[in-house]
């Protein structure tokens, strides 16, 4: 009602009654345009031989085209760090979907309250620890040094050398894989463990009277109750196949391997922040940019087709 | 009396008793469960005893799962450096006004948002979709925020993550439940938005404004990226990027810990004592990573809820 009257009015007497609201979202406004529309459109210095001393912003820089793309096309480094962007979100992927889903499901069978609690507890903790942290904690765990956990429990098994771990690249996607199932799983069963629990207590009292066993109350009723969810977030995590945690990987990165274990994120900083190659990491920042766009987009596409929701 | 006992009886027999197969999973399960509370807790606990170690003995090994030689100097080194004291300052500083500012940008956002009617609503909220799917490399980044003079601030911290699109929303869909009569009768008594915001929207909010303030708590508190990336200057460093310094960086040195300032404190004695470089890495992983394993489990409910209340919109 009141909203029609407000539709139908003038926009300068909108104003001078609504204009606290203008003023509500102004500064969410400003932060946006200030920090996500200028860095967007400053992607334009992947197209330009940039100088940040050239002029307001740098803009008065030479114009270059295509020239820094065609420069990455044909950059040696170019396709192992796509393949490995790709490679490692696959792993990340591949792994950190099912463990919080697995680990939901068994915590849901676990019959003492406390001991549910309590696990829960601790799973949930690595969650609010950064991963400077878990990278530090990972260290002393494959390191040779005699504290080096890993290392000491072969040599108690009865191994005579120390294995140097974070020499190879190799072992990365492993250390990769462990650490996020280790600091996200828990955390992520949450919302799954909300799923089951929004489960209707009759369906289980049903399938008792049926003479159903809790594997096949698990198999009729929790696991098409939950499906849905699963689904949906499943749908999600493919928007990630060609984003790499940068903190993740940026932590775990040793000297030993760094440069086989860069995906383009880490390269970027690199080669832009670091050594100041502006234009040049630009240009593949900006690559990176396009694709993960585009399969975003692609997702929410297909959320929305599937399940009704996209990411808002 | 007889009648009902018997299914009831059969009922609470099938709830209670379990056969082998359930016993053997139940027990397999818990088994689970403490290993992998286990693989999570260990390392933490290990890093934990070896900085409560004396530091030349630590380096002799054999170190499992108890301190060999107790010992607080490997704390007394960190928790007395002025660096790791005013990181703490910083952190603390950040982590304040930080969740403080998100809380207020996105909150009067989210309220304006929830006025369907308002012209150029649609647009704005548009504007603000458009960056969650394209946006700047860290290079970008970068060459705006030295543009704008905001490396080395102390406003890089907190003024360009403020606006959390995802943040707002979620407040935005809580703000909703809110019967709109009160806003009405409010409004009847003269009330402008401003205070129906800070009289109205906000007290009854509590439970969102809470989860907003937590999860943008943590987020500070965590970060390290920004500050690497964007502050060199000693006097502004956070503590996660103080404990990579430490840690990471610059295997062998303590740089981080012994430059100039803290070499008047008298630490340099301890150093030549029983520390060693990697005690003193081990207590500052504690000394940045205990307060918040303490705070958690107070809030861990807020928490769980907060997930939940943003999961709803997904």
């Amino acid at each position: 009602m009141q909203a029609g009257a407000l539709n139908k009015r003038r926009f300068s007497s909108v104003l001078s009654t609504e204009w606290p609201l203008y003023l509500f979202l102004a500064p969410a406004v400003v932060v946006t345009i200030l920090f996500a529309y200028l860095p967007m459109f400053s992607n334009i210095i992947a197209f330009m031989d940039y100088n940040i001393m050239a002029g307001w912003m740098g803009l008065a820089s030479p114009w270059a085209g295509f020239k820094n793309f065609t420069k990455m096309f044909h950059d040696e480094q170019f396709w192992p760090l796509v393949w490995r962007t790709f490679y490692y979100s696959v792993v990340r992927l591949v792994t950190g979907q099912p463990a919080p889903f697995i680990l939901a499901l068994l915590i849901n069978e676990v019959r003492n309250r406390l001991f549910k609690r309590t696990v829960q507890t601790i799973f949930y903790l690595p969650h609010f620890v950064s991963w400077v942290t878990i990278a530090s904690l990972a260290y002393w765990f494959l390191t040779t040094d005699t504290s080096g956990v890993l290392n000491n429990v072969r040599q108690v098994l009865g191994a005579q050398n120390r294995i140097i771990y974070m020499k190879f690249p190799s072992n990365f996607p492993w250390v990769l894989a462990i650490t996020g199932i280790i600091k996200e799983a828990g955390w992520g069963t949450i919302i799954y463990l909300a799923a089951i629990s929004g489960v209707d207590a009759q369906l289980y009292e049903a399938a008792k009277i049926d003479g159903a066993g809790r594997w096949k109350q698990f198999v009729h009723v929790t696991f098409p109750s939950i499906l849905p969810t699963t689904v949906i977030l499943l749908i999600f995590s493919f928007g990630g196949l060609f984003a790499s945690n940068f903190d993740q990987i940026y932590n775990l990165q040793n000297p030993m391997i760094k440069y086989d274990t860069n995906t383009i994120n880490v390269y970027v900083y690199y080669t832009g922040v670091q050594s100041g190659k502006y234009s040049a990491a630009a240009a593949l920042g900006l690559f990176q940019g396009v694709i993960n766009a585009t399969i975003m987009l692609g997702v929410n596409w297909f959320a929305k087709k599937v399940s009704g929701h996209g990411f808002f | 009396m007889s009648t009902h006992s018997q299914p009831m009886k059969r009922l609470k027999g099938l709830a209670i008793k379990r056969s082998v197969g359930e016993l053997i999973f139940d027990n397999l399960n818990i088994l689970l469960m403490v290993a992998f509370a286990f693989m999570t807790l260990y390392p933490f606990w290990y890093i934990l005893i070896l900085s409560l170690n004396e530091g030349k003995d630590t380096t002799m090994g054999g170190i499992w799962f108890w301190p060999r030689k107790f010992s607080l100097d490997n704390y007394a080194f960190v928790i007395l450096n002025p660096i790791v004291i005013n990181a703490y300052k910083i952190t603390i500083l950040r982590t304040v006004s930080g969740s403080l500012l998100t809380l207020l940008v996105c909150g009067l956002a989210a309220y304006a948002l929830t006025k369907h009617a308002l012209p150029g609503r649609n647009f704005v909220i548009t504007m603000f979709i458009i960056p969650m799917f394209i946006g700047g490399s860290i290079v970008s980044y970068y060459v705006v925020f030295a543009k704008l003079g905001m490396l080395n601030r102390f406003w890089v911290y907190i003024i360009p993550g403020c606006f959390s699109f995802f943040q707002m929303i979620i407040m935005r869909t809580f703000m909703y439940t809110i019967p709109p009569s009160l806003e009405e009768s409010a409004k009847i008594d003269g009330a402008g938005y401003f205070r129906i915001f800070m009289r109205i929207i906000v007290p009854l909010s509590m439970p969102i404004v809470a989860t907003t303030l937590l999860f943008s708590a943590v987020g500070h508190w965590l970060d390290f990226y920004t500050n690497m990336v964007f502050v060199g200057k000693r006097s502004l460093m956070t503590l996660q990027y103080l404990l990579w310094l430490v840690v990471r960086a610059q295997q062998g040195s303590l740089n981080a810990l012994t430059e100039e300032k803290a070499m008047g404190t008298g630490n340099q004695g301890l150093l030549r004592q029983q520390v060693t470089p990697e005690s003193i890495r081990m207590a500052t992983i504690m000394v940045v990573t205990l307060p918040i394993l303490f705070i958690y489990p107070f809030l861990q409910r807020y928490f769980v809820k907060g997930v939940l209340i943003g999961s709803v919109k997904e």
